[in-house]
């Protein structure tokens, strides 16, 4: 399983998709702080203020939750499906010819490089988002205060967001419609279903990926949900949005791992 | 192990002489019993019965869609059979521990990521078998890629992606080899590094099972050979066995009325095939019945030679169900 594990953290950090998926935690990330610090003043009055209240000082320290909504999922994706569309899954299986071991291998690394994003994330707000708010008149330790509140959640999130990528991933094999279904998921698919429970059936449908998700990176994805007080009562406690989460990933894995995975290479 | 190398891709590789005196048998016997594969209604594999022993270069031949593929990969546990085994010393492929040391193979030269350099694709491989990464760069030397080490997979020639598919199956220094269509896209140089390569390493006791349709070559470096059509068993053996096996004996003849020629033998009813705008191959017969019936049609001949028994034809022969004029005549 080591070795499994070495080859594959090898693999991931040799394709050009991961490392566009980083490339874009980056920017995006830097992009939401700066509507925190748009969004501080209060519309209209202030261009950019510093950030004051506790969800703000909460929100730019994981400001990069937004991206990793969407990057940690297709982290995931590639981490499988580029097996089957550049065919290395032959010599993958060669290598390591018991596939639930390679899956195992898998899981692992996905975290792995889930985590690695959530800190990248981090280590962009800090760089960037403490001087910024500095610049703007705020202080750091106000900011970094929340750490303990943020960064559990935000890797958690990560993590379980990688892992529901690499199930679908599994499940249907091919990039394109990896990618397209977990973001059509996330962004599309889960407000529209989210709205018309609401209106038909009065239903706080808050079990779907991202709802899930934001209930477990909590605080973070609280205040962006939820405004001004740090709660959204839409939202799961943070376990029970862990605990949907973990299955987002695990089912659709175990469900590829015994019909996609297990199929001959032909 | 001390291989042949090659200087270059596209360079004539420099082979030592090969050591004459028997080795010791390092390589295990690969055994198929009873093995099918169905895909629906359709038989792939049927009944394969067969042992490849170590120390020899074993050719698995047949036409296309013969089901060679199909029987490596059920040997190497990526397909699973309908019924039978398929087994390497004794164990399934998927039993054995890290089996990149034991076993090596080529599939397909295509199974590469096109972004990843040559050697971090074999420190990959090295990884997942728990091998020393530094072997990377001995494969690469083997096979003469070191120029082309830091080089990524995406801009390699068909024949460089054979010399890396190759090194990937070296990476563990394994005792048996199972190689699937190795010369696909090898220049006539590569091809022949290829084929003291396989030499070699049999000479050192490995198992060496190379599938391939193309006879020609295969008949200068195989010695025993498995012949399979429809994924059927239609011989084994030595190559002198299944030469001597079958009284198949084949004529060539160079002539400028090469379509007239033809017009003749379809005549007299005789099988032949085409092998270029001024050869005839005509099979099962001998010079004393080929020569005077060309001399009765007054056809000129600039050659007749008598090429014995021909791996081609006997392969023809047992693959084919229609008669070769039919298989092997031009469009």
């Amino acid at each position: 399983m080591i070795n499994a594990v070495r080859s594959e953290l090898l693999k991931m950090r040799t394709m050009p998709g991961v490392w566009v998926c980083f490339g874009l935690a980056f920017p995006l990330t830097v992009l939401f702080m700066t509507a925190v610090f748009a969004g501080a003043g209060g519309f209209p009055g202030h261009t950019f203020y510093f950030v004051h209240t506790l969800n703000q000082r909460r929100i730019l320290l994981g400001a990069g939750y937004l991206g990793i909504t969407f990057l940690a999922p297709i982290t995931g994706v590639i981490c499988i499906t580029s097996e089957y569309r550049q065919k290395t899954i032959t010599d993958t299986l060669i290598s390591t010819p018991v596939r639930s071991r390679v899956l195992g291998a898998k899981v692992l690394v996905t975290s792995y490089w889930a985590i690695l994003m959530a800190v990248l994330t981090l280590v962009v707000a800090l760089a960037v988002g403490l001087p910024w708010n500095s610049s703007l008149g705020g202080t750091t330790s106000s900011v970094l205060d929340q750490a303990g509140a943020v960064i559990p959640g935000l890797v958690a999130a990560s993590i379980l967001l990688g892992l529901f990528g690499l199930g679908f991933g599994v499940l249907v094999k091919n990039q394109v419609a990896g990618i397209l279904i977990t973001i059509g998921t996330t962004f599309i698919l889960e407000g529209i279903l989210i709205a018309l429970a609401r209106a038909i059936f009065h239903y706080n449908l808050n079990w779907l990926p991202s709802s899930a998700a934001a209930a477990l990176a909590g605080a973070v994805a609280r205040g962006g949900f939820g405004g001004g007080n740090g709660h959204a009562p839409d939202l799961l406690a943070w376990w029970q949005g862990g605990l949907v989460m973990l299955g987002w990933g695990l089912i659709p894995l175990t469900i590829g791992y015994f019909t996609t995975f297990r199929r001959d290479v032909t | 192990m001390t291989p042949p190398t090659a200087t270059a891709p596209g360079e004539a590789a420099i082979v030592p002489a090969m050591t004459t005196g028997a080795a010791a048998i390092r390589g295990l016997p690969i055994e198929f019993t009873g093995l099918s594969k169905h895909f629906g209604s359709v038989v792939a594999v049927d009944d394969l019965a067969f042992t490849v022993e170590p120390g020899r270069v074993t050719g698995f031949l047949g036409p296309n869609g013969s089901g060679k593929t199909t029987t490596l990969r059920m040997l190497l546990g990526l397909v699973a059979p309908s019924s039978g085994q398929a087994t390497i010393g004794g164990r399934y492929y998927r039993d054995i521990p890290n089996p990149t040391g034991l076993v090596g193979a080529v599939l397909e030269a295509t199974s590469f990521h096109p972004s990843r350099r040559a050697r971090t694709h074999l420190r990959m491989v090295a990884r997942a078998g728990g091998h020393d990464e530094a072997r990377a760069d001995v494969v690469l030397d083997l096979v003469g890629l070191t120029a082309d080490a830091k080089r990524k997979v995406g801009g390699f020639s068909m024949g460089m992606r054979q010399r890396l598919e190759l090194a990937t199956a070296l990476i563990g220094d394994p005792d048996v080899l199972i190689l699937d269509e190795p010369s696909n896209g090898l220049d006539p140089q590569g091809i022949a590094w290829l084929r003291e390569f396989m030499r070699f390493l049999a000479g050192e006791g490995r198992t060496v099972l190379v599938s391939s349709h193309l006879l020609s070559e295969m008949a200068q470096t195989i010695d025993n050979a498995v012949i399979i059509s429809h994924g059927q068993l239609k011989a084994q053996g030595s190559l002198e066995s299944i030469t001597a096996g079958i009284s198949q004996t084949s004529m060539h003849a160079r002539s400028p009325e090469a379509d007239r020629l033809c017009a003749v033998l379809t005549a007299a009813d005789m099988r032949f095939r085409r092998l270029a705008p001024d050869v005839v191959a005509v099979d099962g017969v001998t010079p004393e019945q080929l020569g005077p019936l060309l001399a009765s049609h007054q056809i000129v001949l600039y050659e007749l030679t008598n090429e014995g028994a021909d791996l081609e034809a006997i392969f023809l022969e047992l693959t084919s169900g229609l008669g070769f004029n039919e298989v092997e005549k031009p469009t």
